[in-house]
């Protein structure tokens, strides 16, 4: 055991004082924040002056719906005489006015309507105008309530009955979708990293030729499991630190941003979240039976390769079974009971991510769960029995890499 | 009665209709210098693979230290394989203490004698620095020290001498003496018969798989005695095309003539007469390992393998130049 616990150390140590590991594990929250804070800092227009808005009304009707709306957006706005509009133009031109907005007959009739202003508007901008000024419209010319209009145009309620026994998926509007989905990548992510590292660092001991000192103090399948448990741990560790680092947002960082901007989160979403223990308790157990298993097939692909260009192309089929459940999980997402989903979801390979995704958007049986993290430990062991044997005879081998029936003779004989 | 530290009983290793090693019989007794001696290809590295359990031996069997080798008795054991490498990235002591890790030393020990060893061999600057970094040489010390860092009572060394220039090769020859002072059983393998020769006690000679010739070196010599004569003469060198004669070279002003196993000098020296030529040196001398090797294994396993320098074998075609 002392000889496996010094190859862990050596494996983890290695890694966790590299650059990259610096990089990634600070690096990806960080940027994580920046995706969720930036539309906090580019959404609202901070300039007063550009939140001004003057509003000509030719039709006479549409100005109290639209300046009711464009207010709720906080936006300042003034009504202006349609007959002076050089002197509007003035002042945008002077700085005292964020642009004006001209409606006539056609906006009444299509929602076709003028802004003037100093410079281009962002999309964000030109859109929530565009929409107010067409919403207005659609309530004056059809009278009633206004917040029945914005439903209306927003498209109402779909309220989903399901039959007795059936588990729903849930649509891209529901906050456990990106939870499903956002899971579901980092595990392909991680995985893919993590069994890729282990590849490289066989590959590493195989071409310097270090293994043959190595392998002459212990028997290869101690090398090959310290190797895999050791980059685990690494994986493992860049997890706890991001929990570590989501929770210190959730504490500190979220109540701020929620105050700031109540549309982007609400308190539903941000239960979404924060699940209980259960779901990343699940996370973990998926990365790490799905990390077993593919960094066992890593290391035999890099056992049976003599260079990096070899290993490029020897890792291309094992590359395809971490690639099939991605390009399913969306699917799975959304209809995580149809048979195809059950199906694909109790495949070993594609088990950790799209069981993942099933039980996040609720869509998997406690019964389910436990079969699948059942097979996945058999795939685990039945992956070190064959990838063991192909490492042992592959990693003094050199010379060119074997065939498939080659491949097959190792493992029987090995 | 010396117990042994190496015994191979009838290893036999294929790989596919190749035979690697053909039912080897070898034994190294402890506290011996041994040098395993062959060109290329002849099988020294596949038969030390299989006494350090890197290869499985197909038949016979291995002991070391007078029982079935395992992790633990192979850790007893300090291994330099003849393809060598080093964690790159590493830096130089890290590397050492992980090497001293798995043959079983605690962390700080390893570590300490890391330090002890590069401060020996003046490397003690670049302790901290990556591997790759290091030049080839630093590399190759750096090798060495991983091998007898876990003070093995046995040291296995591949060509240990090959790509050292000749200040490390003198180096590391010391330091191989030194260890073997102290008691260390040292088995190497090399295609250079001088350095076998200077360090060696016993050899073992082997040739396309199988063992030619094996035991104490200057017993070995003494035997081999009539198997070598220096001749200088002048005069037609004809009589030199004998099939009695395995191969020529000039040593010094004289010509060395290797002899066919079983004949007998005097026929040789009736030849030389007969063919009229003036002779002013004829005498048996001390063979060298090269000499001896070249009359048991063939000249054209010694050239074959592209182990052995081939000028070293003088062909027929040397002239019969006499010196004065």
């Amino acid at each position: 055991m002392g000889t496996v616990w010094a190859v862990i150390k050596r494996e983890y140590l290695q890694r966790v004082r590299t650059r990259w590991f610096v990089i990634a594990t600070i690096g990806a929250p960080i940027l994580f924040l920046g995706l969720i804070a930036a539309p906090a800092l580019f959404g609202g227009d901070v300039d007063e002056v550009d939140r001004t808005l003057a509003v000509v009304d030719h039709t006479g009707v549409l100005y109290d719906g639209l300046a009711a709306r464009l207010d709720a957006g906080d936006f300042i706005v003034e009504p202006a005489p349609g007959d002076n509009l050089s002197a509007l133009d003035a002042r945008v031109e002077e700085g005292e006015l964020g642009g004006y907005l001209v409606l006539d007959q056609a906006t009444l009739t299509r929602g076709d309507v003028i802004f003037a202003t100093a410079q281009q508007p962002s999309a964000l901008r030109a859109l929530s105008l565009q929409q107010a000024v067409a919403q207005t419209a659609v309530e004056v010319r059809l009278g009633g309530d206004r917040a029945d209009v914005e439903a209306l145009l927003r498209g109402g309620n779909l309220d989903v009955r399901l039959a007795a026994g059936a588990a729903g998926g849930v649509g891209v509007e529901d906050p456990r979708f990106l939870v499903a989905y956002v899971g579901a990548f980092i595990l392909y992510m991680t995985l893919l990293f993590y069994a890729v590292a282990v590849m490289r660092s066989v590959l590493e001991e195989k071409t310097s030729r270090i293994v043959e000192v190595v392998l002459s103090s212990m028997r290869p399948f101690q090398l090959m499991l310290g190797k895999i448990l050791g980059v685990g741990a690494v994986g493992l560790t860049q997890f706890a630190i991001w929990i570590g680092f989501v929770t210190l947002v959730a504490l500190t960082g979220l109540p701020a941003l929620v105050m700031n901007q109540p549309d982007l989160l609400s308190m539903e979403s941000i239960q979404a979240f924060v699940p209980g223990l259960g779901l990343p308790a699940l996370f973990v157990l998926f990365f790490l039976g799905g990390y077993f298993i593919y960094s066992g097939l890593f290391a035999a692909v890099g056992a049976m390769c003599n260079s990096d260009e070899e290993a490029q192309q020897a890792q291309f089929p094992v590359i395809m079974l971490l690639v099939v459940p991605i390009i399913f999980v969306a699917g799975v997402i959304q209809s995580p009971t149809e048979p195809l989903s059950v199906g694909l979801s109790f495949v070993p390979f594609f088990t950790p991510i799209l069981m993942f995704a099933r039980v996040a958007v609720g869509g998997a049986a406690p019964w389910e769960i436990a079969v699948s993290v059942v097979l996945m430990a058999v795939m685990v062991l039945a992956v070190a029995w064959v990838a063991g044997r192909i490492y042992r005879v592959g990693i003094l081998m050199a010379g060119k890499r074997p065939t498939l029936p080659e491949l097959l003779r190792w493992i029987r004989e090995a | 009665m010396t117990s042994s530290a190496i015994r191979l009983t009838g290893v036999t290793k294929r790989f596919g209709k190749h035979t690697a090693v053909d039912a080897f019989d070898f034994e190294v007794p402890e506290g011996s210098i041994y040098g395993l001696l062959g060109p290329n290809g002849s099988g020294k590295t596949t038969t030390i693979r299989m006494i350090m359990g890197i290869l499985l031996p197909d038949e016979g069997r291995v002991e070391l230290f007078g029982s079935d080798p395992g992790e633990t008795r192979r850790r007893r054991v300090g291994y330099l394989p003849e393809e060598r490498g080093l964690y790159r990235k590493m830096k130089a002591l890290d590397v050492l203490v992980f090497l001293g890790e798995i043959r079983g030393l605690k962390p700080s020990d390893a570590r300490g004698r890391a330090l002890s060893w590069l401060d020996r061999l003046g490397l003690s600057e670049w302790a901290t620095t990556a591997v790759q970094d290091l030049s080839k040489g630093m590399q190759q010390k750096i090798q060495f020290v991983a091998t007898v860092l876990h003070e093995p009572g046995l040291l296995i060394l591949d060509e240990p001498f090959s790509g050292l220039d000749p200040i490390n090769q003198d180096l590391l020859e010391e330091i191989v003496r030194d260890l073997h002072s102290k008691g260390t059983t040292i088995l190497f393998s090399t295609h250079l018969m001088d350095q076998a020769e200077r360090l060696c006690e016993r050899v073992c000679l082997i040739s396309q798989a199988r063992k030619v010739l094996d035991g104490d070196l200057r017993e070995i010599k003494r035997r081999e005695r009539r198997g070598v004569v220096a001749v200088g003469f002048e005069g037609d060198d004809g009589w030199l095309r004998s099939p009695e004669i395995l191969s020529q070279e000039a040593v010094g002003d004289a010509l060395h003539l290797l002899l066919a196993e079983g004949t007998d000098p005097q026929i040789i020296l009736r030849r030389c007469l007969e063919a009229g030529v003036e002779v002013h040196r004829f005498e048996r001398v001390e063979p060298r390992l090269h000499e001896i090797f070249v009359r048991h294994a063939g000249t054209e396993a010694a050239t074959g393998g592209g182990g052995l320098p081939r000028g070293r074998v003088a062909t027929a075609s040397a002239p019969g130049r006499g010196g004065f």
